[in-house]
């Protein structure tokens, strides 16, 4: 198949975003929005993504539905209500009617004016803000009142604020980078001259004129250009990241008038704002005549104008109706595995705050019953209230009352129970994460400068627990720089020895004026067939050696582009466009001498072994998924006219006359498939002269068709599937897609990492297999299932076959305990159209699941998501799919985690993606490092957070079970405020964005370390449940070693308050202390620095006259008690741990603990062989 | 403490790439934060490690266990409870009727020495199941007010003591003020010495210069229908009533003793000591008991051997788990960092 790849349903429309996209405020930060627009994105709800894998299935359905009108907005006719109405050059009749919106864009959100009420209703739509928020206005309550009033309002107002903060500042630069943008200046036609204009003084219907290597205002309508056939050439790179130029095309009945000299007018009707940046359908009426237009005629906002002196539109979009602004949202948000299971035990953790808010108020309950009586003119409750002429209750409001309250109270006193702070430490610690994840240089690609892009920021961890990973091949497994390598012409095969061109006389090249014109790229040539292309008889092979290399000149995309160089008399042919393979098969006809020198809409000029010669481009039917072929319909010198069709094996030897020659199809076919099996991508090219009266027929219905308002896309299919017929066979060509540099290493660290890796390809079953075996993900001790079926029963038997073939095989391999061999299954696209969505799914799970690998070739796009979904759905296990092309999209959308290979291929997988990166190899680092580390802090600080809050929890309720249930805090309410915000928060976060369990070196060596992450060996219920024990044991010893010390003492309960803050505090930090890994100067400046923190805080609070504590801390310091029993809390409360952990580490260590010990003493080790030196020494 | 390697020059030439001299190359730059290989320490606690942590536990708790149980046994301590037998027996209403009566609460007590006590001694009082950190009770206090003459009407959290029926503030407001302890108490020996108690400094002296303020005197206090405790002198400032600086630092817990004064000489063992008290103080009414302590101190306060059993446990329980672990590494001991025992080199094949 070719590069023009099956486009997919684009999710552009959907889905996708640029992400940090317009033109202007590209440039100039281009690391910090990604950041930012990060820490956003995780807000952001990810409804488009889902309501659009909700329409899909996966099965054969799907596939058509994808292909047919409902996917691609491009395809839809306008109807008359949704058309938006554009009178060129008049752009106060255009609008007249409807208001469109100008040229001036905001992507700032507030004005000084909104800024507060928007901000802050954005940020209450977090659950943690308005947990905040209602625990705040409860605690107002007069009859609630635990905190005072500032107290009970600053965590959230400090969270308020800093995130406010952030918005503004981000708010600012945007609106900084908008002036910049609206104030540009552009020429605009006004009274029949070009005048300076700001952008956002543009018009929708205004006439504006572009300059080379000027942005585009607005999205235009190309009316004409520099170029006398109406070409222009543009650079997407500010939209899509695509940076090889795109051809635009003004119509043939406006390139004529230049603005300003003739007088132009029209209507253009065309479609609705939207967000599809590969789409645009409208028509043009100009003097009467009604022209279509399409994607290829409109210049979008953010590109830039190249090699064209300049291009004249008309504005059709403005402002932030352009389709670059419209995609200016954020990227689909994703729910990490490991947030999924903290929300469970969040549920749990609220579960006991109730438990503990009933026992409070049931026990406040009983107190006050048993106490009845006495309470009137009990000293410590005096329910009566003498001050006034009545004496009544005094805030009493009988029993029922008073139990409500005290549950309410304490849910306020309790509130940290739940740690809806570990929210926002989740998301700064992943911000943390992804600098780290950026700034790696080992995944850096030097060769297409690009850094690692984290586009998502909640599933950071996720990285660290796969278990499947789906691989597309072309481009993400191999290159994607294609190379020609072997021609099959007319039944013979061309495979035979190369001549290197480099240094000799440089390749083919042509004179033009005096001067050297060269391709830019060298290809390797045939010698034989160079010297039969290059002689001109009449024979019947030369004839077919000419009719071939011409088809690959003429039949494609390609825009040849005339690049200067050093030397003035020299200069390079750089074949620009969009498919690879295309520009590997031009630059290959080019290198036998068949050189493609100039392309417009009308015409192309091939250079034919220094003979120029002009071929008229009468139509072109471009490549679609369905046809997997395109054709051009070429009009000779000698008027003669012919169709060219280039195409997939498939599809095109339904539509060769075998009865021609039914040899050279059958030898033909013999070559295409031992190409295939050396890995190479194989093309079949086909032609047909077409007499008069075909072509005539063509010529209307192509006419019709592509002017017509209905069904466009289906009329060209329909009239490209009429001329396409009866071709003869001119031969196949063979295009090596070289593997990625680490590719075979990578995956054999994968699967040492013990992650399933499935290859799924558009390519023919030999080529995915010789892939297979080049980068070892096939061996040769592998026993292969090949399902390959055309219908439904068929397939079922197959199945069944393979899975007792499978389960006799993996039964003696158990017998065996040789894991070397193993069963890799091959399955095509056909059968899985009739395996997915139906009941067979179930069969090709169980199958596919105890196969070491499976490939899956010939598939459609949708079909790939259709195996992830067959994964996903079956298994808890995570998938992770990688790919770069837009047939890639669905499967990277549909797996929990998504890789884009930002390659060759566009960005449309990138922009679906959650992370993107240059190279397949680097998924080695990216999960085997970064994904083991993020999984393993996150875990930790989870866990972590669930016990700091829940001990500061457990030793409040203890006293208020010494308090009459009253919810007095002994700890000051600022200690209790301060203890999650300052006391202990920055050091868990630290600890999350820093620690390392192991070397990146170790993890790399023994990629079985991942597997920690597979069986969620950091984070289960199992250590939720003991670090709950743990918890309590240390709020025990916590509460009751001073209390009991203390017992009938003249202790005040500021003091004890005190000691307990700085107890609390102390082991908190002590415990997370004892599990830091690696201790740099940033984690110990984090720990000591908090507890010192938190020691000046309490002295400041202390300090205060106005508070009952005043000076209660300098008083405790001097008494020895206060420091015995501080001495005391801290070893008793971390014994027990610190024996399961010492028990654990020796007697059952994991491979974590034994790799790190390794990392330690390796060194000292190959030390003590040589020397005298202990191995245990003690490295302090 | 080990360092990483200085990091390996890992980044190779960059590929130079002719096409594309004016892109600025995105590499990040090197540094070592940014690569995450900032020098670190990794401890790992080797067996020599975990023995020694407890041996040095046991070898700091255990004497310190020792000598705070030495100071607690040196403490002597005389714990007198005097609610019931000062009152008339019977039930307790007629004991809260007799304390809230007119009638004379006199009541004479005698102690008898255990034990040398060497001065200071230290008279506290003590309540039993008195709530002084019940919510409604610390709340209701104004430390604006006592502090400042000028705060005086800052009651507003004192309630229900605030004003007077007629609306005039009081000084000290609030319930704390209000309940203040009143029982008193003087001591003469068996000789008929008067002992002389100093009721000077029994308050901290950062309550008496910052806290209390030295212009702001007691206003209507205690002027209510409802009388809670002591009254004060209205000519005295509130930062040298010192009894209610006492009393005003609420306790911890619902058994709390509270500083009375200080007997400022030795007392023999065998000495009796008459106390000649008045019982005002209506704990009757909640089942609070009262009791007088007569106390010396320690550097570790006063009598509490809890602290030192603690001591000895911890200290001892790290001893035997020395010697568990000990054991432990002996029978069955692993080479750290041995590769062997890495999960998949153990059982071959077994994922």
């Amino acid at each position: 198949m070719t590069s023009n790849r099956p486009s997919l349903p684009t999710p552009g429309s959907t889905g996708s975003d640029l992400s940090s996209s317009t033109s202007s405020n590209n440039s100039d930060n281009n690391q910090i929005p990604n950041l930012h627009s990060l820490q956003n994105s995780s807000s952001q709800l990810s409804i488009k993504s889902n309501s659009w894998r909700a329409s899909v299935n996966f099965g054969s359905k799907g596939v058509s539905v994808a292909d047919s009108e409902g996917f691609s907005i491009s395809r839809r006719e306008i109807n008359e209500d949704d058309a938006r109405l554009v009178y060129v050059n008049d752009p106060l009749k255009t609008n007249e009617t409807f208001e469109f919106c100008g040229n001036s864009i905001r992507t700032g959100k507030y004005s000084v004016f909104t800024f507060l009420p928007r901000n802050l209703f954005e940020q209450f739509h977090r659950v943690a803000y308005m947990y905040f928020l209602i625990i705040a206005i409860l605690n107002q309550l007069p009859q609630l009142a635990v905190f005072g009033r500032g107290a009970s309002i600053l965590p959230l107002a400090s969270v308020l604020f800093v995130t406010a903060v952030k918005d503004a500042y981000e708010d600012w630069r945007r609106h900084k980078a908008d002036k910049i943008e609206n104030n540009r200046l552009s020429s605009v036609l006004v009274n029949d001259q070009f005048q300076h204009k700001r952008s956002k003084d543009i018009q929708v219907g205004e006439i504006v004129k572009v300059s080379a290597d000027e942005t585009i205002p607005c999205d235009i309508v190309v009316l004409c250009t520099s170029d006398p056939t109406g070409v222009a050439y543009v650079q997407t790179i500010n939209l899509d990241g695509e940076s090889n130029l795109k051809t635009r095309y003004a119509k043939q009945e406006t390139l004529s008038r230049v603005p300003g000299k003739d007088v132009i007018s029209g209507l253009i009707k065309c479609e609705k704002p939207n967000r599809n940046i590969y789409g645009f359908q409208a028509n043009m009426e100009v003097d009467g005549k009604r022209v279509s237009l399409g994607p290829s005629n409109i210049i979008l906002r953010g590109c830039v104008i190249k090699n064209t002196d300049w291009a004249v539109g008309v504005a059709v979009y403005a402002g932030r109706e352009t389709k670059a602004m419209l995609n200016n949202s954020g990227a689909p948000s994703k729910r990490s595995r490991l947030e999924t299971h903290m929300n469970r035990e969040i549920i749990l953790l609220s579960f006991f705050l109730v438990t503990l808010c009933i026992i409070v108020s049931a026990c406040a309950g009983f107190w006050l019953r048993r106490h009845q009586d006495e309470l009137d003119i009990m000293p410590f409750y005096r329910r009566k209230d003498y001050s006034k002429e009545q004496v009544e209750n005094y805030n009493y409001y009988g029993l029922g009352m008073e139990i409500f309250f005290s549950f309410l109270m304490s849910v306020i006193v309790f509130q940290i129970m739940i740690p809806i702070s570990l929210y926002i430490s989740m998301e700064l610690v992943r911000v943390g994460q992804a600098y780290f994840m950026i700034r790696d240089d080992k995944m850096f690609d030097a060769a297409s400068n690009t850094r690692f892009q984290c586009r998502a920021l909640n599933i950071n961890e996720d990285l660290g627990q796969i278990k499947y990973v789906f691989s597309d091949k072309t481009g993400t497994l191999t290159e994607n720089k294609m190379e020609f390598q072997f021609a099959s012409i007319s039944g013979v095969d061309y495979s035979g020895e190369k001549i290197e061109f480099y240094g000799e006389q440089g390749g083919y090249n042509i004179q033009v004026d005096g001067q050297v014109w060269r391709p830019k790229m060298k290809v390797q040539v045939d010698s034989k067939l160079l010297k039969l292309s290059k002689t001109r008889n009449d024979t019947k092979s030369s004839k077919e050696i000419y009719d071939f290399f011409l088809a690959l000149a003429a039949c494609n995309t390609i825009v040849p582009i005339v690049v200067n160089t050093s030397n003035p008399n020299e200069k390079l042919i750089d074949y620009q466009g969009e498919s690879p393979d295309e520009q590997a098969l031009v630059y290959a006809a080019a290198a036998y001498g068949f050189m493609l020198i100039e392309r417009t809409s009308g015409h192309i000029v091939i250079d034919i072994q220094g003979e120029r010669q002009r071929f008229n481009v009468l139509g072109m039917h471009e490549f679609d998924s369905d046809r997997k072929r395109m054709s051009v319909i070429l009009g000779y010198p000698d008027s003669t006219v012919k169709v060219f069709v280039k195409g997939a094996d498939t599809t095109m030897f339904k539509v060769i006359d075998e009865s021609l020659n039914l040899s050279v199809v059958k030898s033909t076919e013999n070559h295409l498939h031992s190409y295939s099996s050396i890995g190479l991508r194989t093309l079949v090219v086909g032609m047909r002269a077409l007499s008069i009266a075909e072509f005539d027929t063509w010529q209307t219905s192509y006419e019709i068709a592509s002017t017509a308002l209905m069904g466009r896309a289906g009329l060209l299919r329909k009239v490209a599937v009429n001329i396409e017929n009866n071709l003869s066979l001119l031969g196949a060509s063979a295009i090596e897609d070289r593997l990625q540099k680490g590719v075979p290493e990578a995956i054999e660290s994968l699967r040492k990492a013990g992650i399933k890796v499935w290859v799924l390809t558009g390519d023919k079953q030999e080529t995915a297999i010789s892939i297979g075996y080049s980068s070892k993900l096939l061996t040769s001790k592998m026993m292969q299932i090949i399902i390959n079926n055309n219908s439904k029963m068929s397939c079922k038997k197959s199945l069944e076959d393979a899975l007792v073939t499978s389960r006799k095989l993996i039964n003696v391999t158990r017998a065996s305990e040789d894991d070397a061999s193993s069963v890799a299954l091959i399955i095509d696209g056909t059968s899985l159209v009739y395996i997915l969505d139906s009941e067979l799914e179930e069969q090709l799970f169980e199958l596919a699941s105890k196969c070491a690998v499976v490939l899956c070739c010939r598939v459609a796009p949708l079909q790939k998501a259709g195996i992830v979904a067959l994964i996903k759905n079956r298994t808890d296990d995570m998938t992770l799919a990688i790919g770069d092309g837009a047939n890639d999209v669905s499967m990277i959308q549909m797996a929990d985690v998504g890789v884009g290979i930002s390659g060759q291929e566009g960005r449309q997988a990138v922009m679906a993606s959650d992370f993107a990166m240059g190279q397949f190899r680097f998924l080695v680092p990216l999960m085997l490092v970064h994904g083991h580390w993020n999984y393993q802090r996150m875990a930790y600080m989870i866990l972590y957070n669930f016990y700091r809050n829940a001990l500061f929890v457990f030793i409040l309720f203890w006293y208020v079970l010494y308090t009459g249930f009253t919810l007095t805090t002994s700890i000051t309410e600022w200690s209790s405020v301060l203890y999650s915000v300052i006391y202990t928060a920055i050091p868990t976060i630290v600890v999350g964005i820093l620690d390392k369990d192991l070397s990146r070196k170790s993890l790399m060596t023994y990629p079985q370390l991942y597997g920690s992450g597979q069986r969620k060996e950091s984070y289960n219920a199992k250590l939720f449940w003991v670090t709950m024990v743990d918890t309590l044991w240390q709020s025990v010893v916590v509460f009751f070693i001073p209390l009991l010390a203390f017992w009938e003492s003249d202790i005040d309960s500021s003091s004890l308050g005190d000691l307990w803050t700085l107890a609390v505090v102390f082991i908190v930090n002590i415990h997370l202390a004892m599990d830091v890994i690696r201790w740099t100067w940033i984690s110990h400046a984090s720990i000591w620095g908090s507890i010192i923190a938190t020691c000046i805080c309490v002295i400041i609070i202390d300090a205060i006259p106005a508070l009952p504590g005043y000076w209660a801390i300098f008083n405790l310091a001097s008494s020895g008690l206060f420091w015995i029993c501080l001495l005391g809390i801290l070893i008793a409360s971390m014994i027990p741990r610190f024996i399961v952990k010492m028990f654990m580490q020796h007697c059952k260590p994991c491979d974590r603990q034994i790799a790190r010990e390794a990392e330690k003493f390796q060194n000292a080790m190959e030390i003590t062989r040589n020397g005298e030196i202990e191995m245990n020494l003690p490295h302090r | 403490m080990s360092n990483p390697p200085p990091p390996m020059s890992s980044t190779p030439a960059e590929p130079q790439d002719p096409s594309s001299p004016r892109r600025n190359s995105k590499r990040p730059k090197y540094s070592r934060f940014t690569q995450q290989e900032l020098p670190a320490c990794k401890p790992i606690l080797t067996p020599r490690w975990v023995i020694s942590v407890f041996l040095l536990v046991t070898i700091v708790f255990v004497p310190i266990g020792l000598a705070s149980l030495f100071a607690s046994r040196d403490v002597v301590e005389i714990v007198n409870r005097y609610d019931d037998q000062c009152a008339p027996s019977g039930s307790r209403s007629d004991k809260v009727r007799f304390i809230q009566s007119a009638a004379d609460k006199t009541c004479n007590r005698t102690l008898t020495v255990p034990k040398h006590m060497k001065q200071p001694i230290y008279v506290y009082y003590q309540l039993d199941n008195f709530y002084q950190n019940h919510r409604r009770y610390v709340k209701s206090r104004s430390d604006q007010q006592l502090r400042n003459k000028n705060d005086e009407n800052e009651t507003n959290t004192c309630k229900p003591e605030d004003t007077t029926e007629n609306g005039t503030t009081i000084v000290p407001c609030g319930l704390v003020a209000w309940s203040m302890f009143n029982d008193t108490f003087s001591f003469s020996t068996n000789k008929n010495v008067q002992l002389p108690i100093t009721k000077k400094g029994i308050s901290w002296k950062s309550d008496r210069d910052h806290k209390f303020g030295k212009d702001v005197f007691p206003k209507n206090f205690q002027n209510g229908k409802l009388i809670g405790g002591a009254h004060l002198n209205e000519s005295i400032p509130l930062s040298a009533q010192e009894d209610l600086i006492v009393w005003m630092r609420t306790a911890a817990l619902p058994t709390f003793r509270k500083l009375y004064g200080k007997i400022e000489v030795d007392l023999q063992a065998g000495d009796t000591i008459n106390v000649i008290m008045q019982n005002n103080y209506n704990t009757y009414s909640f089942n609070g008991k009262k009791k007088l302590v007569l106390s010396t101190a320690s550097w570790l306060g006063g009598k509490n051997n809890f602290i030192g059993i603690a001591y000895l446990a911890v200290g001892g329980l790290c001893f035997v788990l020395a010697m568990i672990f000990t054991i432990i590494y002996l029978v069955k001991p692993r080479r750290l960092g041995d590769p062997t025992y890495l999960s998949w080199n153990r059982s071959p094949g077994g994922h």
